[in-house]
């Protein structure tokens, strides 16, 4: 993560926080009895952009966003949303706001259509037929009674419900659970109409692409603690690409010292194989991390059969992330941040 | 994402009251014909009852203590006939146990669901919440006691009751008043918790305690002071039936659930939400 830009702390913007912030989180903490959900969590996210937030179930995804919309109270710290303090804000505030919550849980004999209606009755103007726009977007039956609707049609009407009223501001709790592939797609595209239009979208996932395809920066949660916010472009740059190269007229141990050498190389393993021609060569797999172009280098000499050289896996490198070596290896029991999240993590200290 | 002004503004006026309203409508009717139901089996048999002596003869052999606990003390009188088995047993049971759910499930359900969460990330505050959905607790209820009054003044002409209809009109508000008691502490239960089913606990204790201490309080001088303890006592004790509703209890009961209401919109504002 040597490429990654490690958040300080606090984080530079915290000071001066910018006038035209959509979210300006300072330092925010929530306790739950014993447990400690979420700890000084500070974050910016700029006006029209998209902020996505990952990680493991459990680091406090949901806490955070609920602390925004005023629906849990920070123990300390505050946030400012859409320049307001989201402590005690009133219903004006949460009507320029579009909310998916993480557990969709939709019950009754109302049919979409008029529970859309009840929503559209409590937040904010609704375009006429938009609600019909976004339904048909998503292939959503709005006649059915929302108890017979499927785990991922529910999670559609909240996603139209989120987006119908245009808020200048949505925040979205993992809104592609239960959608289909292909509806994913069409949710992804939703999004980047909504920061083509102006609209800002706060978004939590611990699927990484999801992220990668929609988000300009992401912040990773671990344990209550934002590790890192980093643009997706600078993310992938500390990813890791899967290598594998077949070369003929080189000796196993001269090609693994030639790229043992090398930065960011590791888990190199050579070995020596039949080609399908019938002649000697020698195949290397090995993950390279950070540039590509001292590897071209020491490559460009040999007579290769082949070269594979994956894209980098992001997952991978978020991955890594979540797993990450203390700096001091203090046993922590796990902070309990959602109802659902359990298990035991190791505690990492704040990035100096 | 510029708002236009052109947008469609239609809003409902009432917009949470309206769909606490609405998603009860089939449950209002069934407890609606639940009750139909018991009026029509209880008072048409009242004739049959007062013309035998056999009836007045298995009232007089039953022990004292049972016949105290039913309220069965002024049974040979229309009106005591009526209070000891419509508004006294199974009209209380059944309307504090939909009362009670009703209460319960308002906040408590809802933010064990889920749904809460939701609704109070829109625009709306939960003083906003709190009052409208305990306003279409009260309607539910005032609409279920409309409906008693209605069919017991239907028949007491046919089941010869002789019932005094102001009475009758001052025992149904007093009846709602315990029933809408119930169902209040029913919501602030759930509100302090978050949990639906403390919620019941909380309310039928008021609906259990109360009747359990009115019929200890029956039984002996002794316990007497228990009455001072049991709502349903204040409701039914003094036989609204045929001596008319006591201005205080109605006080009690209208003025003790707005406050609950009151703590619970307090207490509500005060919460972290679905956690």
């Amino acid at each position: 993560m040597s490429h990654v830009e490690t958040a300080s702390w606090p984080h530079p913007g915290a000071s001066s926080p910018p006038t035209d912030a959509a979210i300006q989180a300072v330092e925010i903490t929530k306790r739950f009895g014993s447990t400690q959900a979420l700890h000084g969590v500070t974050f910016t996210v700029p006006r029209g952009s998209v902020f996505g937030v990952i990680g493991p179930n459990g680091a406090g995804k949901t806490t955070t966003m609920r602390a925004l919309l005023d629906i849990i109270r920070p123990s300390s710290g505050h946030a400012t949303v859409l320049g307001t303090d989201s402590r005690n804000a009133g219903p004006e505030l949460r009507r320029r706001i579009g909310f998916l919550p993480g557990e969709l849980i939709l019950e009754g004999r109302i049919t979409g259509r008029k529970l859309l209606q009840h929503y559209a009755d409590i937040s904010g103007p609704v375009r006429t037929g938009h609600i019909e726009e976004l339904a048909e977007r998503f292939h959503l039956d709005l006649a059915q009674p929302v108890r017979k609707l499927s785990r991922g049609n529910k999670q559609k009407l909240g996603i139209v419900q989120a987006f119908m009223h245009e808020p200048e501001l949505l925040v979205l709790d993992e809104p592609t659970s239960g959608l289909d592939p292909l509806m994913q797609q069409e949710f992804l595209l939703l999004v980047k109409e909504a920061r083509d239009a102006g609209q800002t979208v706060f978004l939590s996932s611990h699927v990484i692409s999801e992220i990668q395809q929609a988000a300009d920066e992401v912040a990773i949660l671990r344990d209550g603690r934002i590790i890192t916010v980093a643009s997706v472009e600078a993310l992938r740059q500390t990813a890791v690409r899967h290598l594998r190269m077949t070369a003929t007229g080189i000796r196993p141990a001269d090609l693994s010292e030639r790229l043992g050498r090398l930065d960011g190389m590791a888990g190199l393993v050579c070995m020596a194989v039949t080609s399908p021609a019938g002649a000697a060569a020698t195949e290397a797999t090995a993950t390279l991390e950070g540039a590509i172009q001292p590897f071209i280098q020491a490559v460009s000499t040999l007579d290769l059969t082949d070269l594979v050289l994956e894209e980098p896996d992001l997952e991978e490198s978020v991955l890594a992330l979540y797993t990450a070596p203390e700096d001091s290896a203090e046993s922590h029991r796990a902070s309990r941040a959602t109802r659902t999240a359990r298990g035991s993590r190791a505690e990492r200290k704040e990035p100096k | 994402m510029t708002a236009s002004t052109e947008t469609d503004v239609r809003r409902a006026p009432l917009p949470i009251f309206g769909k606490a309203f609405a998603d009860g409508r089939r449950a209002l009717l069934g407890w609606g014909i639940g009750i139909a139901a018991a009026i029509f089996l209880y008072l048409p048999l009242y004739p049959s009852m007062i013309g035998t002596s056999e009836m007045q003869k298995l009232i007089d052999s039953l022990p004292r203590a049972l016949i105290r606990t039913l309220n069965y003390d002024q049974i040979s009188t229309g009106a005591g006939y009526t209070q000891a088995t419509v508004f006294g047993l199974i009209g209380f049971l059944l309307m504090s146990i939909a009362s009670i759910g009703w209460g319960a499930a308002m906040l408590g359900g809802d933010e064990e669901s889920g749904q809460l969460e939701l609704t109070l990330a829109h625009g709306v505050t939960r003083v906003q919440v709190v009052v409208e959905r305990f306003a279409a607790l009260v309607l539910k209820v005032l609409l279920i006691t409309a409906l008693m009054f209605v069919l017991i003044a239907l028949l007491n002409g046919p089941s010869q009751l002789g019932i005094d209809v102001g009475y009758l009109a001052q025992t149904c508000l007093l009846f709602a008043g315990l029933v809408l008691l119930c169902g209040s502490v029913a919501m602030l239960g759930g509100a302090l918790t978050g949990r639906k089913v403390w919620g019941i606990g909380a309310g039928a204790f008021v609906a259990v305690v109360g009747y359990v201490f009115n019929a200890l309080g029956n039984q002996s001088a002794d316990l007497e002071w228990l009455h001072g303890l049991s709502p349903y006592y204040w409701a039914f004790g003094n036989y609204p039936m045929t001596n008319g509703a006591p201005p205080l209890a109605l006080l009690a009961f209208y003025g003790g659930s707005l406050l609950v209401a009151a703590v619970t919109a307090l207490v509500l504002r005060q919460r972290d939400i679905g956690v």
